[in-house]
């Protein structure tokens, strides 16, 4: 039972942080397929940087890790500005525009790797060895029966992400600038006419969504696959759109959802070994995230309504 | 200021004219890309024309130095239509979906799942080769089609996203065929499924013309006429006057009375259908067997061909060589001058990024010609 929790919240929190990166795109009017490639390429920077560092610190030191934190956040911002560049500037389809970062995240990174690799650190590997961040067990709350496991052997980014989330709420629900996001999401003309740039909100929105995808990314670098390789791009930001969608575009919901995924996957895996059934039989709980969603969109997708004006292109002379 | 009249004018002069707009626009796409590439190559230290010359000797379109016993050109160029014919069939798949204003990021999974049934249903059974080549075509586009209807159904019936159904149905079909095939078909020594049968490959192997062997795929055949079919639908038919109808603008199709849903759900019939024979052309020709828990890259890579295609048949002609030059010959082009394989996707990965920003250059070049 505690692997469960533990294993799940390790999985959703990541997963939240991607789609609450989702919400403010898509809130803004920007429809975001990007993510998996966003999310990808933060991940990368940052794996990047602590791997060229690493040498400097002694083995078990978290310094490189939080550093690899803050440059998988500013290289998931500065990718995602070719997605504000296609999409506000260019008035590129926003489908075509978000497949399109997510085929060149995925290229570029993995010819990266391996010329980097090859020329700076002189290996033949398509991969940069990062270990598994360190745990942290909060002393007097883990000893809580059941609801303890929330607060045992927690990745040190749990609780980045927490913050972050939170701030991220509240600017979207109680400040000014939220409310013009949202509001450039369902009625750009509006806004506009307010006096305020719709080009603008919806650029630092979709920045918004780099950076946190970048995060998001790295964090599962750090604790699911401890490196970097082409591995990460094993949609985790295609489960974070689902999430989004089926949190009906609101970030408490969508906290709901990210659990939900997260423990039916370490339900599974825990299920696979209590049943002590041959590791192929894995394969089948990995359908569970995906399976569960598409029945969840079956029966409430009627219900969802997405942003007005979610993936029109704004153009100040349409009435 | 004089300077960038010239420019303009420049821009006005090649593709300015809105007829040669559709194949211009491509053409810079893909000659900046290249550019773009050299640049790259040349900064490692490497001979960009060298390198590029290298993607053309691996395609079997020029002369490589040396060959091997009983290989030639020829070789190297039949095993280039052999990888050629899965990525005409997913771009096709791509393209109706695209007429149908529907974006089918499943092209992927669709070719599993019907390589996948083909394989377990004919690439293991012994039927002979008349029967096992013409049940391995039809059971392909029978799959694919099934998993197409299926997302046009969620779509229609339900108001699913077919991007989000089709990529959960990538994960899905991704994961159950890697589980039978580990637990059921699995070969030890190559940890893929296990071949099947020469009989059911759309490609003979080995076959020896002349002073040459050569593996003949028959399904290029099969691709072309496709091709054919899928222009004559869309320009010539009902079924196509009405799926444009529906891509171009859902509430003018209501108000002519087009029946939208049932469009969709034939739209994406014949798309998954595509998918489904680029699946069998893909794992029981081009390969013949199925590496477990991957997806290829090709259902991914056909929505850059039938974007820089401008989502015509013809142009897809065109748009999935010269991707498909680019993929194939880099096995060659790594090993001859040294640059990374993986150099070749990232390549085509900004083709396909310029190539979006068309409907701007031509929006700017239409706005520039108003001034003049």
């Amino acid at each position: 039972m505690n692997t469960i929790i533990i294993d799940g919240l390790s999985f959703a929190l990541p997963l939240f942080i991607m789609a609450i990166g989702g919400i403010y795109c898509e809130r803004s009017g920007i429809t975001n397929l990007a993510i998996e490639g966003l999310q990808g390429f933060g991940a990368f920077c940052g794996a990047l940087f602590a791997y060229s560092i690493s040498g400097m610190f002694p083995g078990n030191s978290p310094i490189p890790f939080y550093l690899a934190m803050v440059f998988a956040f500013l290289g998931g911002m500065m990718f995602s500005l070719i997605h504000a560049l296609l999409c506000i500037k260019f008035k590129a389809n926003q489908v075509i525009s978000g497949v399109v970062i997510n085929i060149l995240a995925m290229a570029l990174t993995e010819f990266l790797v391996k010329q980097i690799n090859a020329s700076v650190f002189g290996a033949a590997s398509n991969k940069f060895v990062l270990g598994v961040s360190a745990r942290i067990t909060v002393p007097v709350l883990s000893k809580i029966p059941v609801l303890g496991a929330v607060f045992t052997n927690l990745y040190p980014f749990e609780f980045v992400i927490v913050l972050i989330a939170f701030v991220a709420w509240f600017i979207l629900y109680k400040t000014r600038f939220g409310l013009h996001l949202r509001a450039c999401g369902d009625n750009p003309h509006a806004v506009d006419a307010a006096g305020i740039k719709v080009g603008k909100v919806r650029l630092i929105a979709v920045m918004a969504s780099g950076a946190f995808s970048g995060l998001g990314g790295i964090c599962f670098a750090y604790s699911i696959s401890a490196n970097f390789s082409s591995n990460i791009y094993s949609g985790y930001g295609y489960l974070a759109i689902a999430a989004l969608i089926f949190g009906n575009w609101k970030i408490l919901p969508t906290l709901g959802a990210c659990l939900l995924f997260g423990f039916a996957r370490s339900a599974g895996y825990e299920l696979v070994k209590i049943l002590e059934m041959p590791s192929s039989y894995q394969d089948l709980v990995m359908i569970l995230p995906y399976v569960l969603t598409l029945f969840m969109l079956i029966f409430f997708s009627k219900k969802n309504h997405s942003p007005k004006a979610l993936g029109e292109i704004y153009d100040k002379g349409a009435r | 200021m004089k300077n960038n009249n010239i420019f303009k004018k420049l821009v006005l002069q090649t593709i300015g004219h809105e007829k040669r707009q559709t194949y211009m626009i491509p053409i810079f796409s893909i000659l900046l890309s290249l550019i773009a590439g050299a640049v790259v190559i040349a900064l490692l230290g490497k001979n960009p024309f060298y390198a590029y010359y290298n993607l053309l000797q691996g395609s079997g379109l020029a002369p490589k130095e040396s060959y091997a016993g009983y290989k030639g050109m020829i070789t190297d160029f039949m095993s280039f239509l052999d990888a050629l014919t899965p990525m005409l069939f997913a771009s096709l798949s791509v393209l109706i979906a695209l007429k149908a204003g529907l974006f089918n990021i499943g092209v992927s999974g669709q070719m599993l799942a019907a390589g996948f049934t083909a394989t377990i249903l004919v690439g293991y059974s012994e039927l002979t080769a008349v029967l096992a080549k013409p049940a391995v075509i039809v059971i392909g586009f029978a799959v694919g089609a099934l998993v197409g209807a299926l997302v046009g159904y969620l779509k229609h019936k339900f108001n699913i996203n077919e991007v989000v159904s089709t990529i959960m149905f990538n994960y899905i079909i991704q994961y159950v065929a890697s589980f039978f095939i580990n637990t059921f078909f699995v070969d030890p020594v190559s940890r893929q499924s296990k071949s099947v049968g020469a009989a059911s490959r759309l490609t003979l192997v080995d076959v020896v013309i002349g002073n040459y062997k050569m593996n003949i795929p028959l399904g290029i055949l099969v691709a072309v006429v496709g091709i054919v079919i899928t222009a004559i639908i869309i320009n010539k038919t009902t079924l196509g006057f009405e799926i444009k109808a529906v891509g171009s603008s859902l509430k003018a199709a209501q108000y002519a009375g087009i029946q939208v849903g049932r469009t969709r759900v034939l739209a994406m019939m014949l798309s998954g259908g595509f998918a489904g024979l680029a699946g069998v052309s893909y794992y029981l020709g081009y390969y013949a067997s199925i590496q477990p828990r991957v997806l290829t890259n090709t259902g991914f890579d056909a929505i850059a061909v039938a974007l820089l295609g401008n989502s015509s048949p013809v142009g897809i002609l065109f748009s999935s060589f010269l991707i498909t030059v680019i993929s194939k010959g880099s096995t060659y082009m790594s090993s001859a001058s040294g640059v990374q394989a993986e150099i070749a996707s990232a390549i085509t990965g900004v083709i396909l990024l310029f190539s979006a920003c068309g409907s701007f250059v031509k929006y700017k070049a239409d706005r520039w010609k108003e001034e003049q």
